[in-house]
């Protein structure tokens, strides 16, 4: 029986032991949610995970990604099962909404002071609320140009981009094959539906560049419905009119195969153009400035950014901030963060900090993505406010139901802009309330 | 056997004095109380506070308790104000007429033809089927290959025979239809399967006896299959209604409600609403909204149908 009862002690023993060593090994579990999930952005992410759990063995992390579309819904109903991640990437336009509803944990002193050292004050407004507060680390800036291809291009007789929507609309036209059954085989103008950004980032970067605002500086009503508006959205009317653009061809997927000349989109498509088998990289990507509009007087474009930050019921605050320094942090001088490495060479984007843009300039250097740090400099930070998300789907579609002809540029802003102040005038209420 | 009981009050039944008879009556509770508690749990708790939250304006993030109250407001601005839930509306109502319509006369007439005596009537049975049991998404995805514009393989029918080519899933006037065509070719199987088993059900000998008389197949359709098959018509009409005007997935994986809305339906415009735009208490109205309307009609279909059968 003593027997019996010593084995059982030492069972127990050797049990509890094993337990509480692991428990005490790793006695922190974060979660990070993102939306780079493919299998190369995955395996970055989770190199940078492992060096980070390795000089910090008692923190163990967990990643989680989804997919963008689906990133909003999975922050929302996370938050409401309880079940939250500690550290988000997510896009500036949700941060106010995010704000209002308590989401976010602010972030510490040291925190903010290495964000205003580090980062150009453009880009730290895009992660702040109109109060002046910073809520996380800025990663990506992400400014349009129009990419184009250059064989199409000569193809059709140009060896140079417009510079001008007079142009825009000759060279799209001219680029446009549709064969003798009406099929679309090339398109000058790709444009994106279905996609809000890839609807309403464009149609802004055009506004910009005609002179016009998405909405007032104090972000308290619309001011897209304005003559420069309608000309930027009678510029896609004219361009279905002509042939220069047509919605069944959708320029993200058809860009690549080299079925597009032109779309307007954001650097971090170097990756996917890069493995592209219908167009060459090196030789037949270019890109170009917005083409100026009519009441324009220079190229203008809009930038967006993302950041990350702390869920504000996460138990382990202190530690997802210190992760989240940690990555964007530069440990080793001139050798940059984990995270500017990560969206410079996994990603071709832009990355926020001082020391990334310094330390990555070299793979920042070619063609593609100089262009882009060119326009990072004189792009419009997208204006990020509480209903920002509606206005802009609600913009997506009614650019839409110009490009398919159900509506007029004129009638279209208008309903926009209509809906849009009622958005912005109930969160005004919702916030003294 | 019987024992003498003892009223209790007046919402209990009899409690028999036997101990073998109480011990079983209370098992009996206990066996049907889980059920009883799970319906509340996770029926009628949801549909009571997603009733509650149609009332107050939540965006999913704050605290249940700090919701501000709007009244009939959510409810109002629906009906009056959102031009996107009236135009979801009127799409919901025009997939309905047409996918229930559609599948209820092709569902009964290739029953028809397989409840008579064709060749290789069970590999006909199976084919019908087999949309049926396909996952819905990958259903939409291959439509979009088929319907495409440009590459599609319609159009290339189409254009080889002369015809103009056509937009389809991307053309504001056609993208609805199409949506309809595709939940035909995905559920008429569903329905054949119905009707065929309503078929086999009516006795041979009405059919006998109709032939002695000199009736002849229309006359037998009319008279016989039509009247004895109400009841499964009843069933597949109510049933059919109620799941096209709940449409969703093959919406959402086709177009997404594209071209700007034309094909926007019920409750994809309630998922954006709640989960793009966190106006859930906006998006519970909705609910409630399409809720009253399929108990309307569904009321309306089953007296319409029921009361008839009864008569014939």
């Amino acid at each position: 029986m003593s027997f019996i009862r010593s084995i059982f002690v030492l069972l127990s023993l050797a049990l509890v032991l094993t337990f509480g060593a692991a428990t005490l090994a790793q006695d922190t579990t974060l979660t990070m949610l993102t939306h780079w999930g493919t299998e190369d952005q995955l395996a970055a992410q989770q190199t940078i995970i492992d060096a980070y759990m390795e000089s910090n063995p008692g923190v163990s992390i967990e990643l989680v990604t989804v997919d963008f579309g689906e990133l909003r819904t999975k922050i929302i109903t996370g938050r409401t099962a309880g079940i939250s991640a500690d550290v988000y990437h997510f896009y500036h336009l949700w941060l106010p909404d995010f704000v209002n509803s308590g989401v976010l944990d602010q972030p510490p002193d040291d925190a903010l002071a290495y964000i205003n050292e580090n980062v150009a004050q453009g880009t730290i407004d895009a992660v702040s609320t109109s109060d002046g507060q910073t809520w996380g680390y800025p990663t990506e800036v992400n400014p349009y140009l129009l990419v184009y291809n250059k064989r199409l291009l000569a193809e059709a007789g140009y060896d140079a981009p417009p510079g001008n929507w007079d142009e825009l609309k000759e060279i799209a036209a001219a680029i446009t094959q549709v064969d003798d059954t009406g099929a679309i085989s090339q398109v000058g103008l790709g444009v994106m539906p279905g996609w809000d950004s890839g609807i309403v980032h464009p149609f802004s970067a055009l506004l910009f560049s005609n002179g016009g605002n998405y909405l007032s500086a104090d972000r308290t009503v619309a001011e897209f419905n304005s003559p420069q508006g309608i000309e930027t959205l009678q510029l896609y009317a004219d361009l279905v009119a002509n042939g220069g653009t047509d919605p069944s061809i959708n320029g993200l997927g058809n860009f690549p195969s080299g079925t597009v000349g032109m779309v307007i989109m954001a650097p971090w498509w170097r990756a996917t153009l890069r493995a592209a088998e219908g167009v060459d990289f090196e030789t037949e990507v270019g890109v170009a400035e917005i083409p100026v509009g009519p009441s324009g007087d220079a190229p203008s474009s809009i930038a967006y950014t993302w950041l990350f930050a702390v869920d504000s019921s996460s138990p382990n605050k202190e530690a997802a901030w210190d992760f989240i320094h940690w990555m964007n942090a530069e440990h080793d001088e001139g050798a940059g963060s984990a995270i500017g490495d990560f969206l410079v060479n996994a990603l071709g984007a832009i990355p926020s900090f001082d020391h990334d843009q310094a330390a990555f300039a070299e793979s920042m250097s070619d063609h593609y993505v100089s262009a882009f740090v060119a326009a990072s400099a004189y792009a419009r930070p997208e204006q990020i406010v509480a209903g920002g998300q509606e206005i802009k789907t609600l913009l997506q579609v009614e650019i839409e139901a110009v490009l398919a002809g159900m509506t007029t540029p004129e009638d279209a802003l208008a309903a926009v802009e209509q809906q849009a102040n009622a958005i912005l005038e109930e969160q005004r209420m919702m916030a003294e309330e | 056997m019987s024992s003498p009981a003892i009223k209790s009050s007046w919402w209990m039944p009899d409690i028999p004095k036997s101990t073998v008879l109480r011990r079983r009556m209370l098992w009996a509770y206990a066996f049907v109380a889980a059920p009883i508690v799970a319906l509340l749990v996770f029926l009628a708790g949801p549909i009571l506070f997603s009733g509650w939250v149609s009332l107050h304006r939540w965006d999913m993030l704050s605290p249940v308790g700090d919701m501000p109250w709007r009244g009939l407001q959510n409810y109002v601005f629906l009906l009056t104000r959102d031009s996107i839930f009236i135009k979801a509306l009127g799409n919901t109502f025009l997939f309905a007429i047409g996918g229930v319509g559609a599948n209820t006369v092709l569902g009964l007439g290739f029953a028809l033809l397989l409840n008579s005596r064709i060749r290789g009537r069970t590999v006909w049975r199976v084919l019908y089927f087999m949309p049926v049991i396909t996952a819905p998404l990958a259903l939409a995805v291959m439509f979009a290959f088929i319907f495409d514009r440009n590459y599609g393989v319609v159009n290339s029918v189409i254009t080889a025979m002369g015809l103009p080519r056509q937009p389809f899933l991307s053309g504001p006037n056609q993208a609805l239809m199409t949506l309809v065509f595709i939940a035909i070719y995905q559920y008429v199987g569903y329905y054949i399967v119905i009707f065929l088993a309503g078929l086999q059900g009516i006795p041979q000998d009405y059919y006998d006896a109709a032939q002695v008389d000199g009736a002849g197949n229309w006359q037998e359709f009319r008279f016989i299959t039509l009247p004895l098959l109400r009841p499964v018509m009843l069933f597949v009409v109510v049933t059919n209604t109620i799941g096209a005007l709940q449409v969703f997935d093959l919406v959402f994986a086709t177009t997404g409600g594209a071209p700007a809305n034309s094909s926007m339906t019920v409750v994809l415009h309630m998922y954006n609403t709640a989960f793009k735009f966190s106006r859930m208490g906006r998006a519970s109205a909705m609910a409630f909204i399409l809720f009253a309307i399929i108990m309307l009609i569904t009321v309306m279909q089953v007296r319409l149908l029921r009361d008839r059968t009864y008569q014939d």
